[in-house]
């Protein structure tokens, strides 16, 4: 069998790009209008969610036999919670400057619909390996959308990319101006909203 | 097993986990980051004077050589005396000196206020003139970010310099933040009072002008003694 067919490789490759938790279920649209205006604080986003999606994917689903069924969404919760001030607490360890401009968005990953919406119809359903596979996954696919939204906005808004002037000088001076309006949330929104319209219609065949 | 006892043991169970797993993670990490909210307490006092800029991230080397070679801390009595620590009562305030070339260049007061979420902390630098701001900036702040949360954003802080905390007569006034721009709204006469107000964060912007302003009575004595040229 080739391993582009195996089950394995289709849970972890479909939330990428076809069942994007971004472009293609439209949920966690709130921290992705939020994080994107520099694309530092959109990867290191995206590696925080990442990691807590594929830990709780992981420990929910070892222990989804366990689990009783009427306080499974505390739970869930319960688990989700510890992870990401687990990974609030490292950030302010070591990465102080870029924890202090997420400000309120790592913790609330905790309300993140992706994070709840796996854990509820995946973890919940299938073995820890496979659980584990989906929650990285749809991280990498959340943080692939986060970066590409934050490269347009930091190049269209600042002219810069990773804090580092990209757009020479040059331009400036024969009358190019930055475009206030991509710094801004809306900005985020239409890129987001032209990211669906691409993908909906490469992903029709 | 009733399945109620079940779902309290199991709930249980996982709140003793998690709250383990969390108090290890807080504990095994604090000094970490105690030391990087003591640097950034430190960036921000040299920040408040204009020695580092905002822009560029400045190394820990850095940091801290400023840091050693131009601030010292001393703390105020009641009549705004300045004594070393060992002489300090209890009541005494804390202050930062900008020393450079042997002389008091400005006094950087540390300000605690309210904010509409929580509690604001930063810090005003005033040069030796005690009337002039040489600048003022947010480290900690619980605020709304891209409204009340502006306040540690370069745009509102830089308007702090070179205004004033004393009114055309000489009358102590404090610094406050407008609702809105200050232009239009306030007289011509005490524009250098005044800073622009964040739109959409009136609240926070009358919080911490009267933070600001609670701040500046308490540290008056040692201001008043710059201003009369007691202090060198």
């Amino acid at each position: 069998m080739k391993i582009t067919r195996t089950k394995a490789f289709k849970v972890f490759f479909n939330p990428i790009w076809e069942s994007n938790p971004i472009s293609g279920q439209i949920l966690g649209i709130c921290s992705a209008l939020a994080v994107t205006v520099q694309l530092k604080t959109a990867i290191v986003m995206g590696l925080a969610l990442t990691f807590v999606l594929a830990c709780s994917n992981l420990s929910i689903s070892l222990i989804r036999k366990l689990i009783p069924r009427n306080i499974r969404i505390i739970v869930e919760l319960t688990i989700i919670a510890t992870l990401v001030i687990f990974a609030d607490q490292v950030l302010k360890a070591f990465l102080y400057d870029i924890s202090k401009q997420l400000s309120v968005f790592v913790g609330l990953i905790i309300t993140n619909c992706i994070i709840m919406a796996r854990a509820e119809t995946y973890a919940l359903g299938n073995p820890p390996l496979l659980s584990l596979l989906d929650g990285i996954g749809n991280g990498l696919g959340y943080s692939q959308i986060l970066i590409t939204v934050a490269v347009l906005r930091e190049l269209l808004g600042a002219g810069k990319l990773f804090g580092f002037q990209v757009i020479p000088n040059a331009f400036y001076a024969a009358g190019y101006e930055n475009m206030g309006f991509m710094v801004l949330a809306p900005g985020a929104f239409i890129a987001i909203g032209l990211i669906v319209w691409l993908q909906k219609t490469v992903s029709k065949e | 097993m009733s399945s109620h006892i079940k779902s309290i043991l199991f709930a249980v169970v996982l709140s003793i986990v998690c709250g383990s797993l969390l108090t290890l993670a807080s504990t095994g990490l604090r000094e970490y980051q105690l030391r990087n909210i003591a640097f950034d307490k430190q960036k921000n006092i040299l920040k408040s004077i204009g020695l580092i800029e905002d822009k560029k991230a400045p190394s820990l080397e850095t940091v801290s050589g400023l840091y050693a070679d131009h601030i010292k801390k001393m703390w105020i009595d009641f009549q705004g005396k300045l004594v070393p620590k060992e002489k300090k009562g209890e009541n005494d305030l804390p202050v930062y000196l900008y020393v450079k070339q042997e002389k008091i260049q400005a006094y950087i007061i540390p300000v605690h206020s309210r904010g509409l979420w929580g509690k604001i902390a930063g810090y005003l630098a005033i040069k030796n003139d005690g009337t002039t701001i040489s600048g003022f900036t947010v480290y900690s702040h619980q605020e709304t970010p891209g409204l009340g949360g502006e306040i540690e954003k370069r745009w509102f802080q830089k308007n702090f310099a070179d205004k004033k905390i004393m009114d055309d007569k000489g009358n102590f006034v404090s610094i406050t933040i407008a609702k809105g721009a200050v232009q239009g709204r306030i007289p011509t006469s005490r524009h250098k009072n005044f800073v622009d107000g964040i739109s959409g964060a009136s609240m926070t912007g009358k919080f911490l002008s009267a933070g600001l302003k609670r701040t500046l009575i308490e540290y008056e004595p040692l201001s008043e003694r710059f201003r009369k040229n007691e202090i060198k």
